[in-house]
């Protein structure tokens, strides 16, 4: 008995080592449970993290197009005549006003960057090898706000004066060309012009590196016949799970299109979706099956020590300190299972870590250890240690002593 | 005239009030204790001794009559003044369940201090120590109760009853379950109590050797006092000393 321990603590702790096998299993209960919920989320964060990584290497999270030509079917008396319409074919155009559109989307509070893009389809020519890929003419000092090339340098650097071009890794490969080589850019009408491979990058999928092709603005501008014009605007938000709501307000504002990368990869985002909810349930099931452990062992506890609490009572302990005695062993044996199982969470990810990994050795996806994660766990299994425990002690508070001296 | 400290005026107790079985197990009691005595509480088995001092300890509330403590009634108190007013005034001794199992000797009597305080204290430890000491237990205070013998679980459960100093101590069949000899030891430690602090005691026991032993002897019968005898102080001294001789022989 310590002298600074309260009543309550002494109490609760003497029953729990006193019920030594009920505790120690319940909390390897709870640990297992929380062990599960941490490595689970750790997985979850680290694969959604990765797929959105991916993702968005090479893609700004919301892209301004000009509004799409429409044909309109006939229509008379509202009956349409013609009802399948056939979707003109789009052209590479230029936005109007773009530089307006800029400035107004750039002047959002929630938009970090802005980047114009002259961009289409060319082709890419090294002797005998012919690819066709996109050319993106971008404003480097804009551009890279938005998607950081500089990061994903392989070989040579980001730099794009207009007679530079950087490549992706696969395209490089395909045509045999390093950084300092020349490399031919043709368009269907057969303009062209020979530029420098300046830099190779890795954009994170093999799609993007074999197509994407960057160049000055101005360089693909010429190329492109769109001489003081672009052909999208990319768009850098700092929350990228509203990049549709915030896509569909700039589309209002503006009256351009705004695809974010929600839409356009609308499956994805789905799964990732369907995941998240799969995993709150689960979360939120071995939470009520904690809480019901943890609950059955206190209502064991409370008719086993009845007696105990009996003789409390009668030598004057009040309801309110047997109602904290058995909430404290609730909380107790909460925070001591997310303990445990936080550290069981924790070494299950490390052995993920160490365990499976990719060919080259890096780990086959990295899994998010977030501290704010053990935390809440702790947080959470505590406050259910505690809700689980509310109707165990109102039981044992109101138990009628002379019932329970009696037996 | 001696301080009361406790009147019974018409007490009745009955059980599964409003259901079929509804029984009434004490019809009317009156009763009153005064500062110092010792008094025995007798009685065949059932007749309503335990229900009695249940009630007596504000552990239970009786059906009807009033009951004062210390010249204050007691019927207008919720559960936290019973509570407090039970913490403060009164010591119980059972007869089964005598020790907190998860708890050493001295922490049992500790136990109602740090119920009253909230947190333990040297005064407290002291305070048990030394009641330990006056029932010769001071060798088993760190014991559990498991490894102790009845007789001195009882002894603690004494101690434990003084902790808080009570004005009144009840004992239901604290020596039931002992063998005579540990029996006598634990009822001479209450009769030592009696004499030093003059707390007054009221103890259920079947043993009319013990009962003789006492002031006053009070005897239960089907819920109803059917006798209540003080004994001349010559009549204990007497049964002291032939107890004694009985010993030496
Ligand atoms: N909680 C209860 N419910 C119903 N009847 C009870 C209860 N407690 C005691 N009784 C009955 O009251 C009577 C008196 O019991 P008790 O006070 O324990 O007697 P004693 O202590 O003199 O042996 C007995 O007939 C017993 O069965
Ligand atoms: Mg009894």
């Amino acid at each position: 008995m310590h002298n600074w321990l309260p009543f309550e603590w002494i109490a609760a702790s003497r029953f729990l080592r006193e019920g030594r096998m009920q505790s120690i299993s319940i909390i390897l209960g709870v640990s297992i449970g929380v062990g599960v919920i941490i490595f689970m989320s750790a997985a979850l964060a680290g694969q959604q993290a990765n797929i959105i990584r991916r993702v968005l290497s090479a893609q700004a999270h919301i892209v301004l197009l000009p509004p799409q030509e429409i044909a309109r079917p006939l229509r008379e008396n509202d009956v349409a005549e013609a009802a399948i319409v056939q979707r003109p074919f789009q052209r590479v155009r230029s936005m109007d006003q773009w530089q307006k559109i800029i400035k107004e989307v750039g002047e959002m509070r929630v938009v970090t960057a802005v980047s114009p893009m002259a961009s289409g389809p060319v082709l890419a020519v090294r002797g005998e090898a012919t690819r066709a890929v996109s050319v993106l003419g971008v404003d480097p000092a804009l551009y890279f706000r938005v998607i950081p090339l500089p990061d994903k340098i392989v070989a040579g650097a980001a730099r794009l004066t207009s007679e530079d071009i950087v490549i992706g890794i696969d395209l490089a490969s395909d045509l045999g060309v390093t950084v300092g080589d020349k490399l031919r850019i043709t368009v269907a009408s057969g303009q062209g012009a020979t530029l420098t491979i300046s830099g190779i990058v890795d954009l994170g999928s093999k799609g993007a590196n074999q197509r994407n092709t960057y160049v000055a603005l101005h360089t693909a501008q010429a190329l492109l016949g769109l001489i003081g014009g672009v052909s999208s605007i990319d768009v850098t938000v700092p929350d990228i799970y509203a990049a549709e709501d915030i896509a569909q307000a700039i589309a209002a504002a503006t009256g351009v299109e705004a695809d974010s990368w929600i839409k356009t990869n609308a499956q994805l985002y789905l799964a990732i979706s369907a995941q998240v909810i799969a995993n709150s349930t689960i979360r939120f099931c071995v939470g009520l099956a904690i809480a019901f452990g943890i609950a059955a062992v206190l209502i064991v506890s409370v008719v086993q020590k009845s007696k105990e609490i009996g003789i409390l009572r009668a030598m004057g302990a009040s309801q309110g300190q047997i109602l904290r005695v058995f909430l404290l062993e609730g909380a107790v044996l909460g925070l001591a299972g997310s303990v445990f199982g936080s550290a069981l969470g924790a070494g299950a990810i490390l052995a993920w870590q160490t365990l499976l990994k990719n060919p080259d050795g890096t780990p086959l996806f990295p899994l998010e250890m977030d501290p704010r994660l053990f935390i809440a766990s702790a947080v959470l299994a505590t406050l259910t240690g505690l809700a689980s425990a509310v109707a165990p002690a109102l039981r044992g508070a109101r138990l009628d002593p002379v019932v329970a001296i009696r037996g | 005239m001696a301080e009361e400290v406790l009147r019974l005026e018409g007490i009745r107790k009955s059980y599964n009030v409003g259901t079929p079985v509804e029984s009434e197990v004490l019809h009317g009691i009156d009763l009153v204790l005064q500062v110092g005595e010792f008094c025995a509480l007798m009685g065949p088995s059932g007749c309503g001794k335990t229900t009695l001092l249940n009630v007596m300890g504000l552990l239970d509330r009786p059906s009807a009559g009033k009951l004062f403590i210390k010249g204050a009634e007691t019927s207008g108190l919720g559960d936290r003044g019973l509570t407090a007013l039970r913490g403060h005034s009164i010591g119980f001794v059972f007869q089964y369940h005598h020790l907190l199992p998860a708890f050493t000797a001295v922490e049992n009597v500790m136990m109602p201090m740090l119920v009253d305080r909230g947190r333990p204290d040297a005064a407290m430890r002291r305070r048990a120590n030394e009641l330990l000491e006056s029932m010769a237990l001071t060798p088993w205070r760190d014991n559990l109760a498991i490894n102790m013998s009845g007789g001195q679980q009882q002894r603690v459960a004494v101690a434990r009853a003084l902790a808080m100093d009570p004005s009144l101590l009840l004992a239901d069949e604290p020596t039931g379950n002992l063998d005579t000899k540990a029996a006598q030891g634990v009822f001479d430690m209450m009769r030592e109590v009696n004499r030093r602090h003059g707390t007054t005691v009221l103890v259920v026991t079947h043993n009319h050797a013990l009962a003789a032993q006492c002031g006053r002897i009070v005897e239960l019968v089907d819920g109803r006092i059917v006798s209540d005898r003080h004994l001349p102080a010559a009549a204990q001294a007497a049964v002291e000393h032939t107890e004694e001789t009985s010993q030496r022989r």
